[in-house]
């Protein structure tokens, strides 16, 4: 989740108050604050909250929900002056477009900053790296009206942000630290999203890079912001961008796109959506009544325009800006919030019902209490280990029955474990400066051709383990369990020979006891000998 | 008189003998009261612990001659053999093919510092007659034995440099003393009766009726025990177990399944886009198996996802894909399995939980592993809400010990409203302790689950690293045994 860095100084001139305040109720409109520094602090907002990723928009929030200026925030739009035409091949490459001016802003570094910072976070959470959403903001006096969002040819050459020379597109998705990185968003195209001014001088190579013709500077007030992608989140990132910058005192101005068929679209539109919602819903989800000027407060207090309508439901005015807004739900959600919590009574459910345990987890109750009686100390390792451990180690032949992650984060755990002797045998080997004897077991989940299975196996070291250790063992367990048995002579080669065997219930091997070979054991690591035994609880 | 001492027989045999010893030590104490010396000793200290006998402790210095100094004290110092040898200025070189180099090289320091010769132009000058050093003399007084101090009559300064060329050594002798008190004495003046003690109870002993005559001989309560330390099970174990109690007292039913699940009910059903960063290779390990999708949600899923179904809800909007729902996952939540359960349990009222093992693709480090248990509990009912789960929340809280806690809105992908429950933890202050929200309509609809969801959960490892008091999640699962075997039962 993105974490927001806000100034104080921006922070309270924007929002009317004093730091000591918004610290201590920001974390009450849903923000964990991060770290608390002398000119600033940093909060991580939660994902579904793009338009408090920038302190114009946390100000905006904050505003309403410290009763400073509540309601719907309506911001004028002008005019537009400016035409874009958009060419049909892009419809194939990077289809959605959004634009938008925004007039009179004045940038100082900080505030170039924050708007960085904005499309930044934008990118990750709206955009997903790019690859959905692609924002451009561009010093507008640079360049010359009307404006053209083609497919162009990867030979089209220009001077990058950051470089001084020309490049071509290709050679930026080669050679430009930021073409590396997004080139594979535009992989299997030959043709690349390109916006020319009047001139053909390049403002933007969405999604890679920007023209350095029309970098943002302090002495900027007019720009043009772009954005491309793939989806409607475009239009979202738009009304974030522009009312950020008309928080900060720019004035919006739309732009009108002009289609290869001759159709015209105006992408900026920051009227409110509109929904109506029944008390009964409201009431319903929070679990109280709230009388329907409460809750047109709340709603006010957390930006929204709301109305008791006639009939007494509620009709809500929703922000463009919210992204997160996309069923009733989220708006009731917005009720409690402002609200708060700790005013809502908690109220448990007098439903009766029975509890059960799970079959399971009586199963492995029971081995624990056999287990730990007969001396052995219970342990919990992972089950993610690795082919080493599990059967390199072991002396043991690999099995096809074996859930492999596909991008292992290290190589100590590259599986799902079919088996747990090995995982106890791994413990025995990181304790071996404790006291001897040491006896340890683990009834625990196994996965064996995607299916989880439940084992029980237990190991033992000291200088005098041998067999009849063993055999008692599995012996008493076998009694304490009622579970008639048999041993055979057993072939598992991660035991020693004819001191091994198979344990063999109703004609089918669920298990395996013996001393372990003496390679296994120098495999661990270990110096002394070790029995175990390891057998199915389901079979 | 002797009961109030509550003697043992032992000690009451040592006593006796000590009666007509003056200063005794330990071999004649052992002699004379007829056992072990290691025995005896210990009655003695028992019997001073009861300020009826004294034992005494005196250090002698003993010095003793060195390999080395005992061939000096044979064939005279280095400087003593050179000097004795030389008669007028002699060269090194002489000296070297003459003596031993080593010999040489020790003697011309200690000729010069002795005065007896001085070095010009790296020629050895004989400067004085070279009388015979205390050093020397103390040498001869050794006459190959060991003596102390007082028998060398040597003068410590002397000795100390003779220590220092390791021609000597000293070594400490601890002589003990044993004598008896006034009290001692009038102890046994007053006549003590030795009686045979038994050590063991045996059967013998309660066949025969003989125990009712015996004198059992009493134990030192105050001797610190052995530690011993019993099997049991993982201190974990009993916080899970624990939290299992409180949810089958509470009335809920026990759910478990299976590690590997699809993408479809990881995420897919929980209204998770599938573009989420949750859902990527960084943070999920993907298998390459696939499971078929259920038929009968499918479909409903799939148009919940791209434009809300039939919920009102705008959905993700894109399309939704049926091949990245196949494709299999180890759970990265416990919520896939209670989220299947409620669809195949759709008669109100349903309340469950589970506590079992999720997997993320993290780094391991002292606070994240890549498999931990996850709680998680579900109420579904008629008429549920948020302030009932604000309700479910408090009880549970309540009975696993924190009285005090806040609700902080929170944000989940499939739960509306959220909250982020927090509880007091004296010295650490308000923690956040698990997530919990109402299901989405968008969840709930496509199953066919018609009432509203309550669930919550929380990172059962995180709660244990606060109970157990553990700095590093890894002892939970790389378990120290001696941590485990030190644990305690009733810590919790």
């Amino acid at each position: 989740m993105p974490i927001i860095t806000l100034p104080y100084d921006d922070l309270e001139k924007l929002t009317g108050t004093d730091k000591d305040t918004i610290i201590k109720r920001v974390p009450m409109i849903g923000a964990d604050i991060e770290r608390i520094e002398d000119e600033s602090i940093d909060i991580e907002f939660f994902p579904d909250r793009p338009d408090l990723y920038s302190v114009e928009g946390v100000a905006r929030a904050l505003r309403g929900f410290l009763d400073i200026e509540t309601g719907f925030r309506e911001y004028e739009v002008k005019p537009y002056t400016v035409e874009i035409t958009k060419d049909e091949n892009i419809d194939s490459v990077r289809p959605i477009f959004g634009c938008a001016i925004v007039r009179g802003v004045k940038f100082n570094s900080s505030a170039i900053k924050t708007l960085m910072d904005l499309q930044e976070s934008l990118h990750w959470g709206l955009g997903r790296d790019r690859k959905k959403v692609s924002i451009g903001v561009h010093d507008l006096s640079k360049v010359q009206p009307p404006f053209r969002y083609i497919a162009a040819d990867p030979d089209y050459s220009f001077v990058p942000l950051d470089f001084t020379e020309p490049m071509t597109m290709k050679e930026i998705l080669e050679k430009h630290p930021k073409g590396t990185r997004f080139a594979h968003i535009l992989d299997g195209f030959d043709m690349y999203p390109l916006i020319l001014d009047a001139n053909d001088n390049v403002l933007s190579f969405p999604p890679i890079i920007n023209g350095t013709l029309t970098m943002v500077t302090e002495e900027t007030t007019d720009l043009l912001v772009d954005v491309t992608g793939l989806s409607n989140e475009v239009y979202t990132a738009l009304n974030i961008v522009t009312t950020a910058l008309a928080e900060r005192g720019g004035e919006i101005e739309y732009v009108k796109v002009v289609n290869a068929d001759g159709t015209e679209d105006i992408p900026l539109d920051l009227s409110p959506r509109v929904k109506v919602l029944e008390r009964a819903e409201i009431d319903g989800l929070i679990g109280m009544e709230l009388p329907a000027d409460e809750i047109v407060n709340q709603l006010s207090r957390m930006g929204f325009g709301a109305k008791e309508l006639e009939d007494g439901r509620i009709e809500v005015q929703i922000p463009r800006y919210r992204a997160d807004i996309l069923d009733n739900s989220d708006i009731i959600e917005d009720i409690a919030v402002g609200y708060g919590f700790d005013k809502i009574p908690a109220v448990f459910p007098m439903n009766a019902t029975v509890g059960k345990s799970h079959m399971l987890s009586d199963i492995s109750s029971d081995m624990r209490e056999i287990m730990t009686g007969l001396g052995y100390l219970q342990v919990m390792p992972f089950t993610l280990t690795s082919d080493r451990v599990h059967f390199d180690w072991m002396c043991r032949e690999k099995t096809d029955d074996v859930t492999y992650v596909m991008h292992p984060i290290s190589e100590d755990q590259t599986m799902v474990r079919t088996t747990i002797l090995p995982n106890l045998i791994e413990i025995l080997s990181m304790n071996q400066h404790r006291e001897l004897p040491q006896r340890i077991f683990e009834a625990g989940d196994v996965v064996i051709n995607g299916k989880n299975g439940l084992h029980l196996a237990a190991v033992s070291i000291s200088p005098q383990a041998n067999f009849t250790e063993v055999r008692e063992l599995v012996d008493a367990l076998m009694r304490e369990r009622v579970v008639e048995y048999e041993v055979v002579e057993s072939e598992d080669p991660a035991f020693m020979e004819g001191r091994r065997a198979d344990i063999i219930v109703n004609g089918k091997k669920i298990g395996v006891m013996g001393e372990l070979f003496p390679q296994v054991i120098v495999n661990f690591g270990l110096g002394q000998p070790v029995v175990g035994f390891e057998i199915d609880l389901l079979d | 008189m002797s009961s109030q001492y509550n003697l043992t027989s032992n000690e009451k045999n040592v006593l006796i003998a000590l009666e007509n010893l003056k200063d005794a030590s330990p071999d004649e104490l052992a002699d004379k009261s007829e056992m072990k010396t290691e025995t005896s000793m210990q009655a003695a200290f028992l019997l001073e612990e009861k300020g009826l006998a004294q034992v005494d402790e005196t250090i002698t210095e003993i010095f003793e001659l060195t390999d080395e100094g005992k061939k000096y004290a044979q064939e005279g110092l280095p400087e003593r053999q050179i000097i004795d040898a030389i008669s007028g200025p002699t060269s090194m070189d002489e000296l070297k093919d003459k003596f031993n180099p080593a010999v040489a090289g020790i003697a011309t320091g200690w000729l010069r510092r002795k005065g007896w010769a001085g070095i010009e132009k790296g020629m050895i000058v004989p400067t004085s007659n070279a009388e015979k050093g205390e050093d020397e003399k103390i040498l001869e007084a050794f006459a190959g034995e060991a003596k102390t101090f007082e028998e060398l009559g040597a003068d410590k300064k002397v000795i100390n440099d003779l220590i220092k060329r390791k021609l000597v050594v000293k070594t400490e002798n601890k002589k003990r003393k044993i004598c008896i008190t006034s009290e001692g004495k009038e102890l046994v003046v007053a006549g003590i009766t030795v009686e045979e003690e038994v050590a063991q109870l045996t059967s013998e002993l309660l066949k025969s009726g003989e125990w009712k005559e015996k004198k059992f001989r009493p134990y030192n309560i105050h001797t610190a025990p052995r530690p011993i330390y019993g099997a049991k099970i993982h201190p974990y174990q009993r916080l899970i177990d624990e939290m299992r109690r409180i949810f089958l007292d509470m009335g809920f039913t026990e759910i478990k399944g299976e590690a590997v699940q699809s993408s479809f009910w990881n995420f897919d059903s929980l209204f998770q886009p599938q573009d989420h960063p949750a859902r990527e290779m960084q943070d999920t390990f993907h298998l390459s198996s696939r499971s078929e999708l259920p038929l009968e949600y499918k479909d409903k899923v799939c148009a919940v996802h791209e434009n809300g179904g039939e919920t009102g809800s705008t959905g993700w909007g894109g399309k939704w894909s049926e091949d990245i729902a196949c494709r299999n996952v180890l759970r990265t939540h416990t919520t896939s399995l209670t989220i299947k359960y409620l669809a195949d349990n759709p008669e109100a009222p349903v309340k469950a939980f589970s506590i079992d093992r999720a997997y993320r693709r993290e780094t391991i480090d002292p606070t994240h592993t890549p498999e931990f248990e996850q709680l998680e509990g579900v109420v579904m009912d008629k008429d549920m809400s948020f302030s009932n789960l604000l309700g479910c929340l408090a009880e549970f809280y309540y009975r696993m010990g924190f009285e005090d806690i806040r609700f902080r809105p929170g944000y989940f992908p499939y739960t509306e409203p959220s909250v982020e429950p927090e509880v007091y933890v004296d010295g650490l202050g308000w923690v956040e302790l698990g997530g919990a929200g109402v299901f989405r309509k968008e969840v709930t609809a496509p199953l066919g689950i018609k009432y509203p969801v309550l669930a919550w959960g929380l990172g059962v490892s995180r709660l244990a690293m606060l109970k157990l008091g553990l700095k590093d999640l890894r002892q939970l699962y790389h378990s120290d045994i001696d941590w485990l075997r030190k644990s305690e039962v009733c810590q919790l």
